[in-house]
């Protein structure tokens, strides 16, 4: 007949060998291996101090006939500690569930048990398959001041513990981050960019239960984010991008009315448009590329070629250095 | 007058519930800040729980989403007609008690009053539309009576300092709720609908 025996780390365990006298003569097996003689008292196996890689099976063989006369299943491990809920609204208005975990593993089988309570009313958590520690609520009324208590019980064979939360319906509604978030370059614009993202599909009823969201952009370059805040709509464009640099770009979600903002969304990153490099190319190339392009010989509007200070010239003809050295290079193509 | 379901109706109630939602979104902001500044000048703690005030209308509901445009309407204008009540008489009450000594909170007091008021006003028009005025407040107040005519016993003693001024923080909380409620109650309202029937209730799993 086996058994399961649980012990604490740092306990002293001691075993008997079944119905076996005291003065029997016995071998004990840890796994297979046979466990040296010191640690037998009489017929009695002591474990002084047990540690988590003591756990095993533990077996007594009658000394010269080597029946097997008790075997056991030790497990060591500790009681639970205070267990971590968090309950959360992801799907507003029809429901929120909790989900919760041990903050230190105690290595043996824990069971779990929720008490939701709303009043006087005691509601049922169904639990969710996968994962396992998590539970789910249906809303049964909606815009209610009354607070939700929700308790939750871990016990194992070494003890318990519990954790309580309270809180108000409106204060746990925190929708998951918006999807498909999309960031393009607007072409001939080289410090735009359009970001566009979706709903979260976990978010039942948008058209009721619109949702505001918050945009984040920055070059990879720098630290600093830039904020927006959006009343509504799934895209927004940015006008004030940095020409040619790489941007990282995130969006978060809240309800328009309640609740806390989602985490952030899956990082995105685009550049802004910009212009083809310029080769050197021949009369005819220029003459052609010219009347099909209004933008060749336009310097984009970040692209400083020159301060005024550079300036050369005065009225209509002024003219700046830089600008002059260009002109001047493709003059000397042409002579 | 157009019947509720032509394309003008249709308009004007999308542009009442849109007015709606903006008035709902702001007193409800007003309220919370006046929850805020009444509970501190009242030494309450503005986020215990309070059991539930006889004749605060409670915002809590249940099946929502199986409500009707109609009956939204008509449990919202019976909420804020008698909010208008309960805070006309706070009004009256911090006015013979603190008199000039605290004129931010009165004035807070009012200017919520008066949103209450528009609101509920805005409700009407709503329900005009419609094609169903709204109820007489003689009407309602009668049905209340009605319902409470078989409760026996003495008649109530008038509350003290501390249950008003819990009175005055139930009435408050229920009222931000409300808010809440409401703005959700009019973008239902808004949305196309074939006629008065139930809305499409929530997909059943969560």
């Amino acid at each position: 007949e086996s058994h399961t025996q649980y012990e604490r780390v740092g306990a002293d365990v001691t075993m008997k060998c079944g119905s076996m006298d005291w003065d029997a003569a016995v071998t004990w097996t840890v796994n297979g291996t046979d466990i040296d003689e010191s640690h037998l008292n009489g017929s009695y196996l002591i474990l002084k101090n047990v540690d988590l890689m003591q756990s095993g099976q533990y077996s007594c063989y009658e000394g010269s006939s080597w029946h097997l006369k008790y075997q056991t299943y030790l497990r060591v491990g500790t009681p639970p500690k205070e267990p971590v809920l968090m309950c959360r609204s992801n799907n507003y208005p029809k429901g929120f569930y909790c989900s919760w975990h041990l903050p230190t593993p105690t290595f043996i089988p824990n069971s779990f048990n929720i008490s939701v309570i709303h009043g006087t009313k005691e509601m049922v958590c169904e639990k969710d398959a996968v994962p396992k520690n998590r539970c789910h609520i249906r809303y049964l009324q909606l815009f209610s001041t009354v607070k939700y208590k929700v308790t939750l019980t871990v016990t194992n064979a070494l003890g318990k513990n519990f954790t309580t939360l309270t809180f108000d319906e409106f204060a746990i509604v925190k929708p998951d981050p918006p999807e498909s978030v999309v960031a393009k370059p607007v072409p001939n614009n080289p410090r735009r960019l359009e970001v566009s993202w979706q709903n979260p599909s976990s978010w039942p009823d948008p058209e009721s239960f619109p949702l505001k969201f918050f945009l984040r952009y920055r070059p990879l370059i720098l630290d600093q984010w830039q904020h927006v805040e959006l009343s509504d709509g799934t895209s927004h464009t940015i006008t004030d991008a940095y020409a040619g640099k790489e941007y990282i770009i995130q969006v978060a979600a809240k309800d328009n009315d309640i609740g806390t903002w989602s985490d952030w969304s899956v990082a995105v990153h685009a550049t802004p448009w910009t212009e083809e490099p310029k080769h050197l190319t021949t009369e005819a190339q220029i003459t052609e590329t010219t009347s099909a392009s209004t933008s060749s010989f336009m310097a984009p509007p970040t692209t400083k070629i020159c301060d005024k200070g550079a300036m050369v010239g005065s009225g209509a003809v002024a003219v700046c250095w830089t600008a002059g050295l260009v002109v001047a290079a493709y003059s000397v193509l042409f002579i | 007058m157009a019947g509720a379901d032509s394309p003008s109706a249709a308009l004007q109630r999308r542009d009442l519930c849109a007015r709606g939602i903006r008035l709902a979104g702001k007193m409800r902001a007003d309220v919370l800040n006046l929850l805020d500044a009444y509970a501190e000048r009242q030494g309450l703690d503005a986020s215990a729980s309070v059991a539930a005030v006889e004749g605060v209308p409670a915002a809590a509901v249940e099946r929502w989403d199986e409500q009707t445009g109609t009956q939204r309407l008509l449990e919202n204008l019976a909420a804020y007609r008698a909010f208008r009540a309960l805070l006309a008489q706070m009004l009256e009450e911090h006015r013979e008690q603190l008199g000039e000594a605290d004129a931010a909170l009165g004035r807070a007091l009012a200017a919520v009053l008066l949103q209450v008021s528009a609101f509920a006003y805005h409700l009407e028009e709503l329900l005009r539309l419609e094609s169903r005025g709204p109820p007489g407040e003689e009407q309602e107040q009668e049905e209340e009576e009605e319902e409470e005519e078989e409760a026996d016993g003495p008649p109530p003693q008038p509350p003290g300092l501390f249950e008003q001024k819990l009175r005055g923080l139930g009435v408050l909380r229920e009222l931000a709720q409300w808010a809440v409620r409401s703005a959700r109650d009019l973008r239902q309202l808004a949305k196309p609908s074939p006629g008065s029937g139930p809305a499409p209730s929530l997909a059943e799993s969560p």
